[in-house]
């Protein structure tokens, strides 16, 4: 029973390797000068950059506040309803908004296919905030009001209270949905596809146009991309859980040491 | 300890499934003797999907007569024709002689890059008998690039625009006087990106217009030409800021009334749109200076796991009954490959009778203004410089 659990969590820790792997085959002969300087790369990155953190920081923001509200005032339907879009998958939600935002004026003065990516950003954000609502509903309904208490009794201001009382449990959770909506926002295809422009595009649009068009039909470029963007979020996650290491590990204990 | 040992088995067996390295399947010696071994086997036919009309004329009208004939079955699968030719190379290059796909429908670009990684089988005029009725001249190249026998001609069309003719009183009659035309209606037209096929097409037509035949020696586009197409932007569908990424995003906004104009090779595509109430009704047919020919092809893979059951399509594909139904309005609208001359009185015949639609041009016209494709290497130098026009 063990050692079966061992081998899968070997096997398990073992695919991104390999994927990192093949991505480093696939990526060798890059010029990697050319891929640096190349304007729509460049573009297509920031554009990516900028939808990924714009879509990510909202959906935790709401997610979150989503979660207290409705374990605070015990709202039962709320929490159901906010399911829902859970159930949609992620082409049928950008249809969804496609339909009805395109058209002559769009809906709200907003329009699908435009450069700022709003249609896209808001697609993203009905889609993840169920997510990250889950993801916090657990951890709020576990919470140890005691420290709530506690820092009422102190009389601190609300900031502080959430600041002291709240946020050190809420740093495991919110990082575990940072790392998967980054990871997943930053390279798929169907949203943007549908809803994005024709320059820039993000970058899992691109690489897939650069992969499958007979012009580029040998470029290494798309896989070097994928690498450099990977390392990128590895890092990322590596770095974040290593600064909180010892205050998760803290909170986990529940002493100080 | 059992589960492990399961674990580890599966895991060795995808390896070892994966790296099996089989004899390639070859063609029976005579078409007789592929009909024979066909018998019973299902072909797979892998091709672009795009389009309600030509999926329902495989389905509802090929797939059964094979079946029929040749106790065949048919089994489309819808894909992207680079994805589809991607996925061959890359077998190529793992050396996997048994592949899935046994036909393929092909031709420019994705043609001359099977012909250069070797991914196409040939030999195929003298082993599908009704080849011999095919146009020699379509049959010769394809988009400047030599067929050599590695595909049979299945269809030959020409490139024209729709226009709504409710919304449109005065249609232009050339390239320069569509432009003038979407300056007097901002947001009207617009055209599919250049990595799509139909769009790419578009911008060559205005190529064609700057420098005609030249660009085959040469293919040099000046800056000019792109700053000139910029100039088009403010006036398109959403002031140029982006474009539809493929052909089915067009005809979608042409259906809408969002955009009052469509394209798209075949000159007949329209009918059935406009039949089956998709189009709008008073859609017609707009044939401007000139209009690029394009002939379509069917192709057997390297590792085509069933090249019998291939042959057999083929045929079926290229007989005068499939050929008439697949030019009529019913389905597709696909103009034949075949001479008419070498077919006998009957099936001229009807050929003939099959007569005009409202949303067809004018034919003698249409041939009038035909003009050969450019060769690969411009649909590549358009691909890469129009990005420009779209920043």
């Amino acid at each position: 029973m063990l050692r079966s659990s061992v081998a899968l969590t070997i096997l398990v820790s073992l695919f991104p390797l390999t994927a990192l792997l093949f991505l480093g085959i696939e990526a060798t002969g890059t010029d990697w000068g050319a891929l640096l300087t190349d304007e729509t790369w460049r573009d297509s990155f920031v554009t990516t950059l900028y939808v990924v953190s714009v879509s990510t920081m909202l959906s935790l923001v709401f997610g979150t506040w989503l979660a207290r509200t409705v374990v605070k005032q015990r709202w039962r339907f709320t929490s159901t309803i906010l399911k829902i879009p859970m159930f949609v998958p992620h082409i049928a939600a950008a249809y969804l908004f496609w339909l009805l935002f395109s058209g002559a004026n769009g809906f709200g003065g907003i329009e699908a296919n435009e450069r700022d990516y709003v249609t896209v950003i808001l697609t993203y954000i009905w889609k993840e905030i169920p997510f990250v609502f889950l993801m916090m509903l657990g951890t709020y309904e576990q919470l140890n009001r005691g420290y709530v208490e506690t820092a009422k009794t102190l009389q601190l201001s609300p900031y502080a209270q959430f600041k002291h009382a709240e946020f050190p449990f809420l740093i495991k959770p919110l990082l575990d949905s940072t790392w998967i909506l980054v990871a997943f926002i930053s390279f798929a295809y169907e949203v943007p596809a549908l809803l994005g422009v024709t320059y820039p595009k993000l970058l899992g649009v691109l690489a897939y146009e650069r992969l499958s068009t007979g012009l580029y039909l040998e470029a290494t470029a798309p896989y070097a991309v994928a690498l450099i963007w990977t390392c990128l979020v590895g890092f990322g996650v590596f770095v974040s859980y290593l600064m909180t290491a010892s205050l998760r590990r803290r909170i986990e204990r529940g002493v100080r040491r | 300890m059992k589960k492990w040992r399961v674990l580890f088995a599966t895991f060795m067996l995808t390896f070892v499934a994966a790296c099996g390295n089989e004899q390639a399947v070859e063609f029976s010696d005579s078409f007789e003797a592929a009909a024979e071994s066909a018998n019973g086997s299902t072909v797979n036919l892998y091709m672009w999907g795009g389009d309600e009309g030509i999926n329902s004329y495989i389905d509802d009208y090929v797939a059964p007569r094979l079946e029929k004939s040749y106790d065949v079955e048919l089994n489309r699968v819808a894909m992207d024709t680079a994805e589809f030719i991607r996925q061959l190379s890359l077998d190529k290059k793992a050396d996997r002689q048994v592949g899935t796909i046994d036909v393929v429908w092909i031709n420019g670009d994705n043609f001359r890059n099977a012909k250069e990684a070797g991914l196409l089988r040939n030999g195929l005029t003298e082993r599908v008998p009704n080849a011999t009725l095919l146009n020699e001249t379509a049959q010769q190249s394809d988009a400047g690039t030599p067929t050599e026998d590695l595909e049979l001609a299945w269809g030959n069309v020409q490139f024209i625009l729709h226009y709504d003719a409710a919304k449109v009183d005065n249609p232009p009659k050339s390239f320069e006087e569509l432009r003038r035309w979407t300056e007097d209606n901002p947001g009207r037209f617009t055209y599919p990106e250049v990595t799509d096929f139909t769009g790419n097409a578009f911008v060559r037509h205005l190529l064609y217009e700057r420098y005609g035949d030249e660009l085959n020696q040469n293919v040099t586009i000046e800056d000019s030409f792109w700053d000139d197409l910029k100039t088009w932007s403010p006036n398109l569908w959403k002031e140029g800021q982006t474009y539809p990424k493929t052909l089915e995003q067009l005809d979608q906004l042409y259906a809408s009334g969002d955009v009052w104009m469509t394209m798209g090779f075949n000159e007949r595509r329209a009918e059935g749109e406009v039949v089956n109430g998709i189009f709008p009704k008073e859609t017609r047919a707009l044939l401007l200076d000139h209009s690029i020919a394009s002939t379509h092809f069917l192709a057997v893979p390297f590792n085509a796991p069933n090249p019998d059951g291939a042959l057999v399509l083929i045929q079926e594909l290229l007989s005068p009954e499939a050929q008439l139904v697949k030019q009529g309005p019913e389905y597709w609208g696909d103009g034949t490959s075949l001479d008419l001359t070498k077919l006998d009185a009957n099936d001229q015949n009807a050929f003939e009778e099959l007569g005009d639609g409202v949303t067809y041009p004018n034919s003698e016209q249409l041939l009038e203004r035909s003009i050969p494709d450019y060769g690969p290497n411009v649909i590549d130098t358009v691909r890469e410089e129009w990005p420009r026009v779209a920043k």
